[in-house]
Parts: C-alpha cells; structure tokens; sequence
C-alpha cells in the first residue's frame, strides 16, 4: 500500500461489487475521503466479469481456497469438445468457390487462444431503460462511461417450443400468432395497466388481493395464448404468482417499453462487471483512492477521545482508521452480521457456450428468454443469451446465463431447461441441427445475501451480494439507503460535470482531453 | 491537493455562453455584410461560396444564402475550364446540404438545394441520393421531408417498384405510425397492382392482403390515427365510373347532373345531346362557375313545347355509350333519369374479407361495446358491404357514437344525412315526382348529392338541422320554384345563391333577424318570401 496513503478516511469501502462501488462514487461525489479497496486483483467480487483465462483462475479457486469464495459452491465446469483442433486439413473449397464455408469446429485450444474475447459476467443482469439504475446512470452522469446494447427480442416456451413474445406495439401489429382480436385484448390490457392512476388502480384491483395474477387476467377474458405471454413472459410470473405483484412487474416492464429499443432491457457492453467500474471510476474521478489486491485482516469500533466512533480497519501494511465503513457482505468479519436468521433462498445458476443462437433471427440477437417452470417447486428460470456484438465471445459463439431460485443444486435445478433448448450430446459441430451445441458449461450455486443486512453498529455498513432477481434495482435502493445514514440530507450522486465544465485553477495545467477508457478497464481487470 | 474537479457555477456558466454568443453574432454580423456587399459588386467567386458555407453551416435555413450560391455556382460551372472541376463543384454543394441536413434534417432549404443541384448538373449519382434517403430514414423514419425528397429521386432514377413497396412495407413494421410510408405505400399498389381485368384500382388479393395489414395495425393502436386513413382509403379504392344522374329539359333551362365532378372539356367532348334525333349544339355552362362541377347548364337554341323526343349520349371512358331518353314530366318539361346505386363495388374476395373483418369486429364490441374505433369500423364495414341491408342497424350505430365520441356528434350527423338521402335516392329515381322531401326521421344536417334532386320543382327542407353554412349547396337547385326552408337552424341568408324561385318559406329559423329578411327580398324581388 502506497506510503503516501493517507490513515484517516470519511469513508472506507471494502468489495468492489456494485452497492460498494454505487456508496464509494456518492461519498466521493459529495467530497468525502473515500478509500476504496478489494482483497482481489480485478473490481467487482461476485458481480465481475472475466475473460476465458480469468474464469479458469476464478474455478480454480473456488476449488481449492473454498472460503476465499465462501458464497459460491456446487461449482460444476464440463466441456463438450475435444482439446485440441481437428487434425484434418481444412476441406479444399470447390471448384466454383461459392460453396459455404464449412462451420467451424472449435476445440478447448480455440477457447485457450481467444480468451480475451470473452467477458463472461458472474452476475448477469439486465436494465430496465427507466429502472432505477438507468435513471441514476443519467442522472449522475455516469452513463458516459458505460455503452450499451438494447435487448432485441423476449422469448417464452410455449408447446414445447421456444416462441418471440409480442411485447411492443410493432412486435404486437407483426405477429401472425395471435388474432386481430387478441391483439386489441392484449394492446388494451397492456395500455390500461400502464395507465392506471393510484385511484383507478385501487378501483380496479380492490377485489384482488388474495387471488393470483392468472386467475385476473383470466377474468379479463384473455386467451391461454395470451395469458402465458403476460404471464410468463411480461411479469416473469408463475401460476402462483400474487395478482398485485404481476401488476407491478408488468407495469415495471412496460414503462420501460419505447425508450431505447423494441424490448424495455439494456445489456451492458462488454459485461455486467462494467457496471460497478463505472462507478469505481467517478470515484476516482473526485479523488477517492484505490487499491486492489488488498485484504484486510481486522475491523474493530472504537470511541475516540471526542466520544466519536470510529472503525479500525487493519491490513497487513497499515491500521487505517475512517468514520464509516462500507464492507460487502463476503469480507464482513462475521461478528458484524446480524445473526438473526433471514429466510433466503440460494441461487442456482448455469454458464453455457453455445455454436449458435438458440432460435435464428436475421440479424445477431440479444434476448431474454423466461422460461417458465416445469415443475410445481420451481419459479420460472431467467435466461439471458448474448452474442458477439455484446462483446461477450468471439464470433460464432453465444454466451447463455440461466438464472433461477435453488430447489436441489444447480446443476439438476436446470439441466432439464437447458436439454430443452440445446444439444447437450457433445456430438459433431458440423451438423446441422435446430438446436445449437453447447460447447462448454458451468453450474454453480450462489448464496442469496442480498436480503438487507444489519451490522450491529451505525459506523458499519454491510452491503448485499447478487440477487437473483433480473435487475439491479435492488443493489441501487441499498446503496442509496447506505448513502443516506453516511451522509444524512445529502444530494445522491448529483450530476457531474462534463469535462468542459470544470475549471483548472491557475497554474494546473489541464491533463489530455477526457476520454473514454475502455483501454484502462481491459487492463484493470487482467 | 491536485486533481480536484473545480465545477464553474452556474453565474460563471452563463457569462461564458453569453459571452460565447456575442462572439458568434459578431461573426455572423460581420460575415453576413460581407456577403450583401459582395452580391452587390457581383463578385460571384470562390470566396463568395466560402463565406456563404460557413454562415449556412451554422445557421442552414437562410434561403437567401442558398439562392445566392445558386448563382455563384451558375456562372462558375458555365466559366471553369474542365469537365471534372464543375464536377467538384457540385459534389462539394452536395457535400454543404449534407452537412446542413445532419444539423436539420428538416430543413426546407437544404433538401431543395440539394434537388437543384442533381437536376442541374450532367452526372447525377442517384443511387447515391436513394442511400442517403435510406440513412436519413434510418435515423427519422417519420420525416417527411426525406419522403418526398425520396418520391422526387425515385422519379428520376426509376428503381424497381417492387423494391420501394417492401421499404415501406419494412418501415411500417418499424413503427407504423407513419403517414408517409402508408402513403408512398398506397402510391406503389396502384402502380404495382391494378386490376386491369376487373376494372378495379387494386388486385383482389393485394387489397386483401393490405386490409389485414391495416386492420392488425388499427387494432394494436387505435388511437393512431395513420391507420385508420389508411383504411379509409383502402375501403374507398373500388371502381369509380363517371355516370350521368339526371337531364332536365324545360323552356328556361337545360341542366345534366353528374355523379361526381366533371370538367369543361369531359362535358363537351363526352356529351351529345338529340332533340327528336338530330344533335343540338351549345355551350355548357359550369352550375357553380367553376373549371369542375357535378351540375352543367346547356345554353342551346332550341325551342321547347311538347311532345319531343328528347336522349343524351354519354361516351364513357372505356368507349361505352350511355343513352339516357327522357321523359315528359310536365308541360314543356322533359327528365331522364339514370339508373343510380350506391353501394361500393368490392370484389367477392375482398367482400368475404372485409365480412371476415366484421365479424372480428363484432366480437370485439362484445369485449368492449363503448370502443369508439370497434364501432365506427364496424359501422363502416356494414356500410361497405351491403348499405341497404344493413342501413338500420348503421344509422342506429351512428347515434350511439354521437355519445361516446360527442366531439364527432356533427361528422356522425351528417353522415347519417349522406347515407339517409343515398337510401332514399334509388327509389325517388323510380317515380315521376317533381316534388322531394326527406323520407327520414333523423333530420337532414347538410346537403350532399343535391345535384341529383335538380329535377325537383318543389323541394321541401322544412323542420331539418340546416343551418346557413348549407345554403350555398342549394344551387343545385337549378329547376326549383318552391323552397321550404321553414323550421331550420338558419341564422343569415348571406351565401343563398340566385335561383329562379317563386316562393321561399323562411319560417320558424328563430335566429334570423328581419334586416336580413329585407335585405334579401330587395335583392330578389321576384320570390315569394314566407316569413
């Protein structure tokens, strides 16, 4: 750690995750000392991305050092390819060179040398285009250094195939699957749900609050088509699913319709581990300190002699000491989380490499697949599929994440759903078939932390891991919450100001034009 | 501590734009002046098209730069000493437009200059131009300026038909809420796919195909309205013959009614008029004085008693002769009368799809009976598809929508008068009366197809919802001595046109004032006025 490191902060944050990062840039913004470090060599813990060889270290480690990633276990990693390229020459093409080029084996050893094309997010997530994270990534200004990818279409299953959800108005007026008349019933359905006011809403669902979200839009006349759509695809429900709470999910979805794209969801460039930089970088940007690579060793309260608290933060080059501190849930010294018991539910997730998209769209997809349950005990499995243009993989293959609640352990929680839509067999890669290979997959388990956290003391914040919910509205409330009990009546994270706004005092002179920095953030996280 | 972001405030942020502005008024001041001065010493050169880029890339709507440049650019391309110079020339106007339209796309000046340069130089690259229509749709599908621009190179460079169909077929599926795409869309089926065989505007299965289109669309947006003009002029797309309704003879007067407009020229070239077989010649009069009309006056010499044998001639446009014989209705007073109808004219596949559309409808107004859009479509769909059969339950649909959609009630209302007077027509075409009356309860709001009732001698409006905004219609009622007006919204007779009454009934229009009574009867002298 830097000898001119000072020893006293405002704030320090321990865990690059996104609610740390989203305190860490507040208290900078508002001009707060703020240190922000983590025991690992890359930003963002369990919210990271990695490329090939990145992940292959991360494997290895939950493998053998299991308490350094206490949260994760289960983890399951297999590969359906062989090690090494076909030996064979590549096929002479034919005579009048037209002939398609043969479709591409790939083997363990393409995976090893393109590995820097890979970004293979830990938590995959979606935006809502007027969820709360967009809305605080403009309102801050942070939205400069983050890029962006709409979702280009939402998938359901449905009798037994995979089908595009209507959920625009042009997806609505295109579809030949449904009737001109569940097209109005569905467009007044839809239209009337985001229109409600508070009184008409009280109005309309007063009878409703113990009945399930089917059984209303079954009332409503809609037809099974239609109520899966709403259902399953739009609320992201299940038969069960509380009417009230499948009103707000589809409300949630359609008031993000229109803004940036023809679904309501954004994808990060280059990976959800995007998302706690950016924040980590206007932190910087006002002054905060970084240090990776840092673990620490002790955390104590004390009373100073004015009677102040303040924490002690020991690590094995200096005792520094702040007024608060910030720590993810995954450094928390155990005797600082609340031992009540919180009823959770753990994660099951599932990572696959695929040869292919799983339904052919003219151009390279981006979509969200909710893929409802099918069986009584599960919810319904979140899928997300990301291609190329996403910067997620090297051309020609698909990155799918599947997300749902753990029932056993991940790996049966959700082969039955991936078998569903992929071919599992390892078999030839040149044949044609109307599922893609999976080429290579991970399952693993994650333990569901993000219910709030107490630390016991007012200077100790604890912030949550990943949910397993679809957004990150969850992480952005939580920061906002920690940021208020640090600075009590301040502005969160206020606009800030675009390079030519800022004045430099006389005789600074002014660095190099304010860039993006996408170069730095590749180099950070190797 | 260095590297700390200093924010100007706001106050500081204000004078430095303010200050930034009074510079740019400084140049533009001082540029523009140059300019005039130049102009004026006709020093059209180079330096004058710099100076006239610069200003236009700041500021692209000042038309008088742009016609500056156009002159300087006339006498440069007509004296440079090469071929390729001009080329330059124009390509880096192109370029300038450019520019200006990325700054505004909706830029009046810029798209025209643009037009001039292509038609005026000897190499226009139009394919270019048509890419650069995709792009600027690409980013603003809905401006119309790059529709019409695109209308304009398509024109010049004449791409298959079939290519511009499927654009707008793929920008509809963008976002179809777009006038212009359904527009161009409608000018490219009727290019495309006529019915040559049928004598229809649109195939069979092209009309059919663009009625689900339209309809998948209305029902997914009713309140986009680009749908349902679309619709509208999709129901109206059937076969329009031009057909002589009526011809009048009397000692006075000699009139022809036509179902629509005609001109001048259609009137006589296409009309030939017999008295007992031999072909009398005069000069056809337009009824309201202007270029195109549905009632003609006849200025003939000949003399009227009775007993002639009295026919017109109607050369249609497909070559097919209409012969009308009249009969004597009166004393010295002759009507032929055509044989009318109403009713489009659909194909029977476009007839079962617009029943199949209908019932679709139907069932909608079950879900949701107090949708206005369910129910005017509906309404329209019975209307188009057998008016008389269900001309019951369409007047009744119409008063349910004067409620619901009560800022309409006067569109409704007079479309129950249309649809009234259309149902009334045929059968007062059967008899011998010179006499007409409203046979409907609902009470006449306008005068529309009054040119069929020119025949009439008496005509009785009384106890209607017409109010003075009608009277100049009744110039149709050319042959007309008796005129019930009585028990109307009138409020002035201002409009009333010359007609050749004797007595005109004004009772009972509570709002208008004795002056205007006097007024009128000192103009007319010769009617009658009940008051």
């Amino acid at each position: 750690m830097d000898e001119n490191l000072p020893n006293h902060f405002n704030v320090i944050v321990v865990g690059t995750g996104v609610v740390e990062s989203i305190v860490a840039a507040a208290c900078s913004r508002i001009g707060k000392e703020v240190l922000h470090i983590d025991c690992s060599d890359h930003y963002g813990g369990l919210w990271a991305s990695y490329n090939f060889d990145g992940l292959q270290k991360f494997i290895k480690e939950v493998k053998t050092e299991p308490n350094k990633h206490s949260q994760v276990y289960n983890m399951e990693e297999k590969w359906y390819i062989n090690k090494d390229p076909p030996q064979e020459e590549p096929k002479e093409e034919s005579e009048d060179g037209k002939a398609e080029p043969a479709k591409k084996v790939w083997s363990q050893a393409d995976f090893t040398t393109e590995y820097r094309k890979f970004n293979i997010d830990m938590t995959s997530k979606l935006l809502f285009s007027r969820g709360p994270l967009v809305e605080l990534l403009i309102s801050s200004n942070i939205a400069r250094y983050a890029e962006f990818r709409c979702v280009t279409r939402v998938l359901t299953w449905l009798n037994d195939k995979l089908m595009p959800v209507p959920c625009s108005r042009a997806d609505v007026f295109a579809t030949e699957a449904v009737s001109i008349v569940e097209k109005r019933m569905l467009m007044k359905m839809l239209t009337s749900i985001v229109g409600y006011n508070d009184e008409e809403m009280n109005n309309e669902f007063k009878d409703w609050n113990d009945k399930t979200f089917k059984e209303y839009l079954t009332h409503k006349g809609l037809t099974p088509n239609l109520i899966h759509y709403v259902l399953f695809a739009i609320a992201g429900g299940t038969e069960r699913m509380p009417c009230m709470e499948g009103v707000r999910e589809c409300k949630k979805f359609l008031m993000s319709l229109g803004r940036y794209g023809n679904t309501p969801f954004l994808w990060p460039m280059y990976g959800s581990g995007e998302i706690p930089q950016c924040f980590c970088r206007l932190c910087a940007v006002f002054g905060g300190w970084y240090c990776l690579n840092q673990p620490i060793d002790s955390v104590e309260t004390k009373t100073d002699d004015d009677g102040k608290s303040v924490v002690v933060v020991g690590s094995k080059l200096k005792t520094l000491k702040c007024d608060h501190l910030v720590i993810g849930i995954d450094e928390c010294p155990k005797d600082f989380i609340s031992s009540e018991p919180v009823e959770t539910c753990d994660i099951s997730k599932a990572i696959f490499i695929t040869n292919g998209t799983m339904m052919a769209s003219e151009k390279e997809p981006l979509t969200l697949f909710r893929f409802p349950p099918l069986n009584d005990e599960q919810t319904c499995v979140t899928v997300l599929e990301v291609g190329p243009a996403t910067g997620s993989c090297p051309k020609g293959l698909f990155v799918v994440y599947f997300v749902t609640n753990k029932v056993k352990d991940a790996q049966s929680d959700l082969m039955p759903y991936a078998e569903k839509i992929f071919d599992m067999s390892g078999g030839d890669q040149t044949e044609t078939s109307d599922k893609p290979k999976c080429l290579w997959s991970l399952f693993y388990n994650v333990k569901d932390t993000s219910a709030a956290v107490t630390s016991g003391t007012d200077c100790v914040h604890v912030c949550a891991g990943p949910d397993a919910a679809l957004d990150y509205d969850r992480a952005v409330h939580q920061a906002e919450e920690i940021y208020k009990k640090i600075c009590p009546g301040q502005v969160f994270l206020p606009r800030a100001p675009n390079p030519e706004e800022i004045v430099f005092e006389d005789g600074a002179t002014p660095g190099p034009e304010f860039q993006r920095e996408d170069e730095d953030a590749e180099g950070d996280k190797e | 501590m260095h590297g700390r972001v200093k924010v100007r405030t706001s106050e500081e942020e204000k004078a430095r734009k303010e200050k930034e502005r009074q510079e740019k008024l400084k140049h533009f001041k001082y540029a523009m002046a140059k300019i005039f001065t130049k102009r004026k010493n006709a020093e059209q050169d180079q330096e004058q098209l710099d100076l006239t880029g610069k200003v236009l890339t700041s500021n692209p709507d000042i038309y008088t730069l742009w016609n500056i440049r156009r002159e300087v650019l006339t006498v440069l391309s007509k004296t440079s000493d090469s071929e390729e110079n001009v080329s330059k020339l124009y390509d880096s106007e192109l370029s300038l437009t450019e520019y200006c339209l990325k700054i505004n796309p909706k830029s009046y000046c810029s798209w025209h200059q643009r037009e001039w340069v292509l038609t005026t130089r000897s190499n226009p690259d139009w394919k270019k131009e048509l890419a650069l229509c995709d792009t600027y749709l690409k980013l603003d599908e809905r401006n119309f300026h790059t529709w019409d621009y695109r209308r304009f190179v398509v024109s010049q460079c004449k791409p298959p038909l079939q290519e511009e169909f499927d654009f707008t077929t793929e920008k509809i599926y963008d976002n179809f809420s777009n006038y212009s795409a359904w527009h161009y869309r409608s000018k490219m089926l009727l290019e495309l796919y006529p019915d040559l065989k049928g004598g229809r505007p649109i195939q069979d299965n092209h009309h059919k195909h663009e009625l689900k289109m339209v309809q998948s669309a209305a029902f997914t947006d009713p309140d986009d309205t680009s749908a349902w003009f679309y619709q509208r002029w999709l129901l109206g797309a059937v076969k329009a013959t031009v057909q002589v309704v009526a011809f009048i003879v009397t000692p006075r007067k000699t009139t022809i009614a036509w179902n629509k407009c005609v001109s001048f020229d259609y009137v006589n070239n296409n009309i030939n008029v017999y008295f007992n077989n031999n072909i009398t010649s005069g000069k056809w009069i337009s009824c309201n004085g202007h270029e195109h009309d549905d009632l003609w006056i006849l200025e003939h010499n000949e003399e009227i008693g009775n007993d002639i044998d009295i026919k017109i001639e109607h050369r249609q446009i497909d070559e097919e002769k209409e012969i009308i014989n009249c009969k004597q209705y009166a004393p010295c007073v002759y009507v032929g009368k055509n044989k009318i109808n109403f009713q489009n004219q659909y194909s029977e596949p476009v007839v079962q799809e617009l029943t199949e559309q209908l019932k679709a409808c139907r069932q909608l107004l079950v879900l949701e009976p107090d949708n206005k859009w369910t129910l005017l479509t509906t309404t329209v769909f019975l209307h188009c598809i057998n008016a008389k059969l269900y001309h019951k339950e369409v007047v009744e649909n119409l008063q349910i929508l004067k409620d619901l959609d009560s800022f309409r009630a006067g569109y409704y209302n007079d479309l129950i008068t249309k649809w009234n007077i259309e149902q009334q027509l045929p059968s007062d075409y059967q008899d011998d009366s010179l006499h007409y009356k409203n046979g409907f309860k609902e009470k006449l709001t306008s005068l529309p197809h009054l040119q069929y009732y020119s025949y009439c001698k008496t005509v009785d409006l009384s106890n209607q919802d017409l109010t003075s905004m009608t009277l100049p219609f009744l110039v149709k009622l050319q042959h007309c001595k008796e005129l019930d007006l009585s028990g109307n919204k009138l409020t002035t007779l201002k409009g009333f046109p010359n007609l050749e009454l004797e007595i005109l009934n004004l009772q009972d229009n509570s709002n208008l004032s004795s002056e205007d009574i006097e007024l009128f009867k000192q103009k007319h002298k010769t009617i009658k006025v009940i008051f």
